[in-house]
């Protein structure tokens, strides 16, 4: 297996008034094909390494390799570029565009990569259809319940077959049955298609369900947990308390 | 094009805001519409007042020369210029004029009296007893009223023509007209023949005057005539205050109109900016989607130029509209030289209609430069939290 993401020496530190060191030099290899949770007490810096490997956000130090590309300081178009090809982002429900009806929402990323209208929409449906949503394709976010419009921004986030997609608490206001639902499809898509996966939880039921976790302290990872079998074994030394969000 | 549907998809959403906006800029147009409507009517309505007595193009004889010789073949010459609709020769001079012990000095013109009311309308307009017509046929004459005043002459009385080295003449009086201006109404009309006689010339002329379809193809007309040595003078050279004075007239009415439309787009720009605001998580979702920073910026520029594209032509539909209506009723006013009232006209120019409609749809797209520029700078992780 090859490293699709490579996180060298990374650092991020906001300067609003006091100085916050929001990641505080991380190294990371993330494998193609990996299911990876992450972890961590709020303000840890989960949100924000997902937002430099989602191209979102730029660090201050340190570099991002993505397919052996360092892309830490690509121009605008370029990021611009890769986050519609290479990255899915699975957003909180209300991340929908409000007006479009489900089927709308799930064109978008096709018909900013150039893909023609109709092809665009076949391809939605499609998606939307092995998610369970083929009657609701007109409906907009308002007209459908929390879990459903999750399914339609994981079908948007899947439409141009991104080679990672990541998550950030994307069961966050979910009961446990629909956030259960997601994540079996989830898992289910990373088997099948090989797509890596990056989600940012607080629940560690649903990060179990997971091949890899990182614990992320103070933009450090201070444990990491692999699957093996039905369990996991620890990397480092890990304080295995449950995190109070 | 994800730009156009998105713009497209605020402008059907977003109705309130949309109706707003074109509203604004709809009633910008259509108020420019009408009020230039009126401005091309008042002015049509002026241009053919005006030029019921005056002619677009002046041509007399050649410099050094006193009379036009071969008047025939020049108007001829004259005649085959597209746009031309009248040619009318004219034969002048001066002469005294005596009906009992009354005298006075005229300016005697021999006319064709058939060319004579194309370029002037006096035969048609302006006559206050008898015709202009009768004149064609042997020693008659029609006199302004203010010589008919002094000479106290009555419809069908002879008056004597005399001046030095002329030969006399007895004319019957078969006309008489009233135009108003001094100029005019010290004229008496004669036939080309009976001028001839009277001054014992030959088959000379001393002026042309020429009506045109267009009035400003005069310009262009006079100096193709000039190109044949004569000398032509067209209505902008002879009244070089007239144009001037219609030229700041429709500057300063084009300023304010166009001020006015400036203005109306300022709603768009407003529209557009509380857009922005109320979106914002939207654009950081479309940044994070894969739009780049020109995309961001094109949806809002498409979604101003839509919008004062649709306040143009629901503008120019309503202005319209108005203006076809204003000009049915046929408002009038009353001038003391017109003959008649005058009835006011609105007639819309349809270049205007295109103009106004393009006008509107730059000004709005520059209004929405700035918060389209704003929308595209944002940083998506800002964006995103909303
Ligand atoms: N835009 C920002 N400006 C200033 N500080 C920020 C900003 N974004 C995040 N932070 C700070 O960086 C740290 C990490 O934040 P974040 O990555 O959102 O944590 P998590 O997602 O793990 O809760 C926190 O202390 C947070 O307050
Ligand atoms: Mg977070």
């Amino acid at each position: 297996m090859s490293n699709i993401i490579e996180i060298k020496n990374l650092r991020k530190i906001y300067e609003d008034g006091v100085e916050v060191v929001a990641l505080d030099g991380m190294d990371l290899i993330i494998e193609e094909g990996e299911f990876l949770a992450i972890v961590g007490p709020s303000g840890s810096g989960k949100s924000t390494l997902l937002n430099m490997i989602g191209l979102l956000d730029t660090p201050t130090s340190g570099e991002i390799w993505l397919k052996e590309k360092n892309i830490t300081k690509i121009d605008p178009k370029e990021r611009a570029r890769l986050r519609n090809r290479e990255l899915g982002f699975v957003f909180q429900y209300h991340h929908l565009l409000p007006e479009f009806s489900a089927v709308e929402n799930v064109m978008m990323p096709l018909l900013i990569a150039g893909v023609d209208k109709k092809e665009a929409r076949e391809r939605s449906i499609t998606f939307l259809e092995e998610m369970g949503l083929g009657d609701r394709l007109g409906n907009r976010p308002t007209q459908l319940s929390g879990g459903q419009n999750q399914r339609v921004a994981v079908a948007r986030a899947l439409a141009n077959h991104p080679s990672i997609v990541i998550g950030d608490e994307l069961t966050g206001n979910l009961d446990s049955k629909s956030s259960d639902m997601v994540y079996d499809l989830l898992r289910e898509l990373n088997r099948e298609m090989n797509q890596t996966f990056i989600l940012v939880t607080h629940d560690m039921k649903m990060a179990e369900k997971t091949d890899r976790i990182l614990r992320l302290v103070d933009g450090r990872i201070v444990c990491e947990m692999l699957r093996e079998g039905d369990g996991f074994v620890t990397r480092d030394l890990c304080e295995l308390e449950e995190d109070h969000t | 094009m994800f730009e156009l549907s998105v713009a497209m998809k605020h402008i059907r959403v977003k109705k309130r805001q949309t109706i707003l906006a074109v509203g604004a800029v709809g009633l910008a147009v259509a108020i420019t519409i009408v009020s230039r409507s009126l401005m091309n009517g008042s002015m049509e309505s002026f241009f053919s007042i005006f030029f019921e007595l005056a002619p677009h193009i002046l041509v007399t004889p050649k410099e050094g020369e006193e009379y036009i010789y071969l008047y025939k073949t020049l108007m001829e010459t004259i005649w085959a210029i597209p746009g031309v609709i009248a040619v009318s020769p004219t034969l002048a001079t001066t002469a005294t004029l005596a009906y009992e012990d009354n005298v006075d000095n005229v300016a005697l013109q021999g006319v064709i009296s058939v060319e004579l009311n194309k370029v002037t309308k006096l035969g048609d307009e302006y006559m206050v007893a008898g015709d202009l017509y009768a004149i064609q046929n042997g020693r008659r004459v029609v006199l302004g009223q203010k010589i008919v005043d002094k000479l106290d002459v009555k419809l069908g009385e002879n008056v004597r023509a005399t001046f030095p080295d002329a030969k006399p003449l007895t004319l019957v009086v078969v006309g008489i007209f009233d135009t108003g201006v001094a100029e005019w109404d010290e004229s008496v009309f004669v036939s080309l023949d009976t001028a001839r006689d009277f001054m014992d010339e030959g088959d000379v002329i001393s002026s042309i005057n020429i009506h045109l379809e267009d009035p400003y193809q005069a310009d262009a007309v006079a100096s193709e005539i000039s190109a044949l040595g004569y000398e032509a003078k067209s209505w902008r050279t002879m009244f070089p205050d007239f144009q001037e004075a219609i030229d700041i007239e429709t500057f300063s009415n084009n300023l304010i109109l166009i001020l006015v439309m400036v203005i109306a787009t300022f709603g768009i720009a407003n529209a557009m900016n509380m857009l922005v605001l109320e979106k914002t998580k939207e654009i950081g979702m479309l940044m994070a989607m894969g739009a780049n920073r020109s995309s961001i910026r094109r949806i809002f520029l498409f979604e101003s130029g839509i919008l004062g594209l649709m306040g143009g032509i629901f503008g120019c539909a309503l202005g319209y509209l108005v203006s076809v209506y204003l000009h049915s009723q046929e408002y009038t006013v009353t001038a003391p030289t017109a003959p008649q009232p005058i009835v006011i006209q609105f007639l819309v120019d349809p270049w205007d209609l295109l103009a106004f409609t393009l006008i509107a749809l730059v000004l709005s797209v520059a209004a929405g430069v700035y918060p389209a520029h704003n929308a595209s700078q944002l940083d998506p992780v800002v964006a995103l939290r909303g």
